[in-house]
């Protein structure tokens, strides 16, 4: 059985590589997307290596400063420098981000093929609950939940995960239940093939696809909920740097200066555009029908 | 005797991702006025493209790289699109081949056929409900006053194709084209909307362009073919000199493929082999060239010219028919392909060992939750799929379940099978009841058994090779083997090449999957095997490969075969016994030849006469039933048949007929079974 | 229905199971046991929980929902006053978003790869990518604070209709503009696929209108998806207003939460959700009636 799984993914390049990854190349705002994704991944990791200051140091005498060759995007209202903050909050942006996503796409993957594969009232009470919390909007959600437990980053990250899960599980489901009713499986079941069998190995690398797209595009909404929170102070304290925080702090000094609204801003957008472009064009290749018109 | 539509040196590419498609190639045709003209053609001859081709409906990709089409007068394809947009709807209209997708779901066809008659300024919308309302009452839609004012998904399949026709007609065009009418709908309701095209052509002189695979359906209504293959065009000419006399070798092989023009049952069926040529490639020589008997080293290099057959209108395009030539002319019996093996003899019958016994199955399904049914008052919210069923399989025999959409023969496969639940019945093997057994208990025994799938690409997992498809039974069941030497022994048995091994389904033909279906059912030499559908979708020129290897392993295993289908020629030569169900229920059972040539029950009478004959000396002049299958949900009183019979008795309307035994063995459901 | 059911549940549980004393976390350090004694008995925090999820729905279904825990007004007259403002904000962004994002989705599905297709492509992705709040801080800056076009805060003179307008049109461009992507490409999706279906290809077969075609055949398809993707989304949209209340000072039902988070108001913190919860279930509700309607297939199952 092992060998047999191995065979499957090894043999899934021979299909995959060749023809789709030059479909791929040949999106321009795919290669772009990608690149994005590339740059931002990059700078968070080793921000450390790209940073010019230390995130925490003030230099009050300094403060609100515009861009100079010391401080690239200039300092806030402590200080500090605007440009290692925003390296530093790239970090959180993608440690909620990769947390986030792993989890939900995991358990969503799973109660999604549940639903979609088991008996019918399962199904139904699973799709009452993903419909409820998917619907719901999640600032409000989150500001209920600050409002009760306080406002902390794992807090974000709980909340993040709990609003996903039901996309995740959604679109596993619809997958299952397309494939289910196939002809394939059924000779499977003729075969005499067991229901882990069939989950396994004929309904989830059939499933999983179209999932890891939605994580893709679902990066971007993660990491806004993320900057969206700590901006509005219920996430990430201060004084640690994360997108929203800066955009707060810029936010509230406005009228003084632009430059810290405008530094919080464009890694969120250069984040949320890169990841919606690859997760398109990633789609575009998969799933050619929506693009083509005919 | 005018010309209306002339085409002339049409040549027609597609662009895709892998470079052109030749799709037509030197096209030249005409139909006369007041004719029927057919155009006969397997996949992709490229008859469907030349519809769209002189509409102007090609998709985007079409470059239409030379040609005329001469429609009274005007070059259809040079028309503007205004005047094309006139010219269809008004003057050229169509019939599509699939009714359940080819009209507006959310439109009535009050409003649709309003729509179709837009430019009528004439008339009043009153006069237009009027016109709409008549054109539907002639087409054999009862109450359409009401009716006209429903959704399309209101109506039954053969409704729905009749209110096609009729929106079709309301225009009164001079030229309808019929792309391929019947093939969505079931045998009898393809004999009354062959009658009712007739007709109507009758009534309106209106000349009619038909496209189809069917050689039956051009038979019976075509008064001039023209036969297609792979782009071009081989042979035209009046309908009965070609079937009587077809001069070109490939029309020679596809009508002696046809397994309705057999009148002896013969296990096997004749075959062309090989595949149609690669469309991105223009052909040196004769396009038919690769799979001709006949061939010659002319043929492969030189592209033969259109010679006249006789003083009439028949033209082949066939260097053999080269009156300067002296090679041997094509024979008009062409030669049956012979078998591959010649098996000693049939697996002796000696041994008639009932293999499986099903008695009184019935499986039902449910047509609504619980809750809206006790919402909605209604006691038992089930609909009997299955009723009654009981037949019998002996080893070595093959038995033909025949019915039309909604009699039930799927659902008893996989009853049978266990792959759907009963209500009641049994199916005893090896002196066990499969209905009685659990998942866990029904594994062991399904090494003995199993089931080939109607969907040949669909019913193998896409992301699995060939190889790991074919060992796949011998993995879920633990038999540790080497799977290597099994997968090429069974790439043997089925003829498969070995390099098929590590190709994934969708890279498969439609025989090539086929044939991996049949791989995988034989993976553990089952003593039978239910197929399902085995020959839909494949063209009558390669059915024939799947059957006989069928018949071959019969006769080499011993397997029994339990063959579903609603084709009744390819049932009738390969069956030994058959059952046909109507309704959910076995109408009629026993030996295959004496049910063909004298069917009992009124019913099979109106399906074997239903089937439309390869041979317009055969036209059917009346219509061998009317009325449509009732619904499941309201099922007739008495004899469920006699809504419909031509011979119904006032006992029939009440009192449900029961299993009568014939001389012969046969058993009928039918209080006054025709006399054998 | 079941899904307010299984909402309010959850809020309700939710809200009691917190870890900690509801009493002191409401009042603070410095309440007398006597002030919590009566909280408690007002709260009925005296009684089993289940008791008090009963005397809630009661409350509820009498419009009683609770009394500001500050101020002692009540929770419906509070929130009443601040609903309208959250409405018009969001009825104004989904309007000028579907006013022009589908006819952008219809016009580039007719004219697929097309230079209007591609633009509009890409703007599309584009703006769903851009955050709401960020749309709506980088508006201030350009044309509050650059410009100086257009106001920040608040929703103007109630009683002045225009300056109401005014203070409505940087907001409203906020919340509304990632929706117009996100129509404009779901439109055009449904479009393309309906446009392929074989009953627009009998259409053209018989010689109708291309307006027709568009419009009459395969538009009216081609909504319905979009219309329950409507109803669907509003949670969505409900939060970008949320953050745009809270970021222009504007009223509403958002802002009123926030503050409330902040002051720990727990009764109008639950109404306030309450309220979020009837609202998406109404939209929601809306849209799928509006569906039937439209698509006689299912109004025959119903």
């Amino acid at each position: 059985m092992k060998a047999h799984k191995k065979k499957i993914i090894l043999s899934l390049p021979d299909v995959i590589l060749p023809e789709k990854l030059v479909l791929f190349l040949r999106n321009p705002m795919g290669v772009l997307g990608f690149t994005l994704v590339l740059l931002i991944v990059i700078s968070a990791v080793f921000a450390p290596l790209f940073a010019t200051h230390n995130p925490f140091t003030m230099d009050i005498a300094n403060r609100l400063a515009g861009p100079s060759f010391d401080n690239f995007l200039g300092t806030d209202q402590l200080g500090r420098d605007t440009y290692t903050r925003v390296l530093y909050g790239g970090r959180v942006a993608l440690q909620v981000a990769a947390i986030g996503v792993s989890v939900s796409l995991i358990v969503g993957l799973t109660l999604g093929m549940i639903a979609g594969y088991g008996p019918l009232w399962l199904d139904n009470m699973l799709l009452l609950l993903f419909d409820a919390i998917r619907s719901f909007p999640t600032i409000v959600l989150a500001l209920a939940a600050v409002a009760l437990l306080g406002p902390s980053l794992s807090l974000v990250m709980t909340i993040v995960i709990i609003t996903s899960i039901p996309g995740y599980a959604r679109l596993a489901r619809t997958s299952t239940l397309s494939i289910k009713n196939t002809e394939f499986i059924l000779a499977e079941q003729s075969l005499g093939a067991s229901m882990k069998r069939v989950l396994a190995i004929h309904i989830m690398p059939n499933v999983i696809g179209p999932l890891l797209i939605l994580a893709a595009m679902d990066v971007p909404v993660v990491v806004t909920i993320e900057a969206g929170l700590s901006f509005l102070g219920l996430g990430v304290q201060p004084p640690t740097a994360s997108w929203g925080t800066i955009l707060n702090e810029g936010y509230l000094i406005i009228r003084t200066t632009p430059w810290i609204v405008i530094a919080g801003g464009i890694p969120l957008i250069l984040t949320t555009l890169g990841f919606t472009f690859l997760g398109e064009s990633l789609r575009d290749v998969f799933d050619p029908r929506l693009r083509k018109g005919k | 005797m005018t010309k209306l539509l002339d085409v002339k040196n049409l040549n027609v590419d597609f662009r895709t991702p892998l470079g052109r498609v030749h799709a037509l190639r030197d096209i030249n045709f005409s139909i006369t006025k007041g004719k029927i003209v057919g155009i006969v053609g397997e996949s992709g001859s490229g008859k469907s493209t030349i519809i769209w081709t002189i509409t102007q409906l090609l998709a985007k990709n079409a470059i239409v790289k030379s040609g005329v089409a001469n429609f009274n007068g005007m070059d259809l394809l040079k028309a503007d699109n205004d005047t094309i947009r006139g010219i269809r709807g008004e003057k050229i209209s169509m019939v599509f081949q699939d009714p359940m997708t080819s009209q507006s779901p959310v439109l009535t066809y009050a409003q649709q056929m309003n729509d179709i008659m837009y430019r009528k300024n004439e008339l009043s919308s009153q006069e237009k409900r009027e016109k709409a309302i008549a054109m539907m009452r002639r087409v054999g839609i009862p109450d359409p006053e009401s009716r006209i004012d429903q959704y399309p998904h209101q109506f039954s399949g053969g409704m729905r194709q009749r209110a096609g026709i009729a929106m079709s007609m309301l225009v009164e065009p001079s030229l309808l084209i019929a792309d391929e009418p019947t093939t969505a709908l079931d045998v009898t309701m393809e004999a009354q909307i062959i009658h009712l095209i007739r007709e109507l052509q009758k009534e309106t002189d209106t000349t009619i362009m038909v496209v189809s695979h069917n050689l039956g359906l051009i038979a019976e209504l075509c008064d001039e073919v023209i036969i297609m293959y792979a782009g071009e065009i081989l042979e035209t000419g009046k309908i009965e000199e070609i079937y009587s006399n077809p001069s070109h070798p490939y029309t020679q092989a596809l009508l002696a493929c046809d397994p309705a023009r057999e009148s002896k049952k013969t296990r096997t069926l004749s075959v062309i082999p090989g595949d149609i040529p690669d469309s991105h490639i223009k052909p040196k020589g004769c396009v038919f060239a690769s799979r001709c008997e006949l061939a010659v080293q002319h043929c492969r290099t030189e592209k033969p010219e259109n010679y006249r057959i006789s003083r009439s209108n028949h033209l082949a395009k066939c260097h053999l028919l080269d009156p300067k030539k002296p090679l041997p002319k094509p024979q008009s019996n062409f030669k049956k392909i012979p078998k591959t093996k010649i098996s000693s003899e049939r697996f002796s019958h000696k041994d008639k060992e009932k293999l499986l016994k099903v008695n009184n199955i019935r499986v039902q399904f449910p047509i609504m939750t619980k809750l809206k049914a006790k919402l909605k008052g209604i006691n038992d919210p089930y609909v009997d799929a299955v009723f009654n069923a009981s037949l019998s399989l002996e080893r070595g025999e093959t038995l033909g379940l025949v019915g039309e959409s909604g009699s039930g023969k799927t659902t008893l496969g996989r009853a049978i099978l266990g792959l759907v639940r009963t209500k009641s019945g049994s199916a005893e093997y090896n002196g066990r009841d499969l209905c009685q057994l659990n998942s866990r208990e029904f594994k062991p025994l399904r090494r003995n058994m199993a089931m080939m799938f109607q969907d040949p690409v669909g019913s193998l997992s896409p992301r699995q090779t060939v190889r790991s498809l074919m060992v796949e039974p011998f993995k879920i069941h633990g038999i540790e083997k080497n799977y290597d030497e099994e997968a090429k022994r069974l790439c043997e048995t089925v003829r498969l090449p070995e390099n098929f091994l590590s190709r994934y389904p969708h890279e498969l033909s439609g025989g090539q999957a086929r044939r991996v279906g049949v791989a995988r059912a034989l993976a553990l030499n089952p003593e039978f095997i239910i197929a399902d559908e085995p020959t839909a979708g494949l063209d009558v020129s390669v059915q024939g490969e799947i059957l006989n290897l069928m018949n071959d392993l019969q006769d080499e295993h011993g397997i029994a075969y339990l063959v579903i289908s609603h084709n009744l020629p390819v049932v009738r030569h390969i069956s030994d016994k058959l059952a046909i169900m109507y309704l959910g229920r076995l109408i009629e059972t026993g030996d295959s030849a004496n049910i063909f040539e004298k069917p009992a029950h009124p019913y099979t009478e109106a399906l074997v006469n239903g089937i439309p004959q390869p041979d317009p000396k055969k036209r059917r002049k009346l219509l061998s039933i009317e009325g449509e299958i009732p619904s499941l949900t309201s099922r007739p009183l008495g004899c469920e048949f006699h809504t419909r019979c031509k011979y119904v008795q006032k006992k029939c309307k009440f009192d449900p007929p029961s299993i009568k035994t014939l001389s012969d063995g046969r058993e009928v459901l039918c209080h006054f079974p025709l006399e054998t | 229905m079941l899904i307010v059911f299984l909402a309010i549940l959850a809020l309700f549980i939710t809200l009691h199971s917190i870890p900690g004393d509801p009493i002191s976390i409401a009042l603070g350090p410095r309440a007398t046991p006597e002030i919590q004694a009566e909280y408690a008995a007002r709260m009925h925090l005296d009684k089993p929980l289940y008791h008090q999820f009963v005397i809630f729905i009661g409350n509820v279904l009498k419009g009683d929902l609770g009394n500001d825990l500050f101020s002692n007004r009540s929770v419906l007259l509070i929130l009443s006053e601040q609903l309208p403002y959250t409405i018009v904000l969001a009825v104004t962004a989904i309007g000028w978003s579907a006013l022009i994002g589908i006819p952008l989705g219809c016009l580039s599905a007719v004219k697929p790869n097309s230079l209007l297709d591609k633009i509009t492509g890409i703007v599309s992705v584009g703006t769903i990518a851009i955050p709401s709040f960020l749309v709506s801080i980088w508006a201030i800056l350009i044309f509050s604070v650059g410009l100086k076009w257009l106001p920040v805060i608040g929703a103007g003179e109630p009683g002045d209709f225009g300056d109401q307008i005014y203070h409505l049109i940087l907001p409203a461009f906020a919340v509304g503009l990632g929706w117009v992507g996100y129509l404009a490409r779901m439109v055009r999706a449904s479009m393309l696929e309906v446009m392929s279906e074989n009953y627009i290809r009998s259409a053209n077969a018989f010689g109708l209108k291309s307006r027709t075609i568009i419009f009459k055949y395969a538009l009216k398809v081609a909504i319905l998806p979009t219309i329950t993707l409507i109803g669907v989304g509003f949670g969505a949209l409900l939060s970008g207003t949320v953050f745009a209340e809270i970021i222009f000072s504007r009223p509403g039902i958002g802002k009123i939460i926030y503050n409330m988070v902040l002051a720990r108001n727990f009764p109008v913190i639950q109404g306030a959700v309450l309220i979020t919860i009837g609202m998406y279930v109404i939209v929601t509700l809306i849209a799928d009636l509006a569906v039937s309607w439209l698509d006689p297939r299912v109004r025959d199952t119903l």
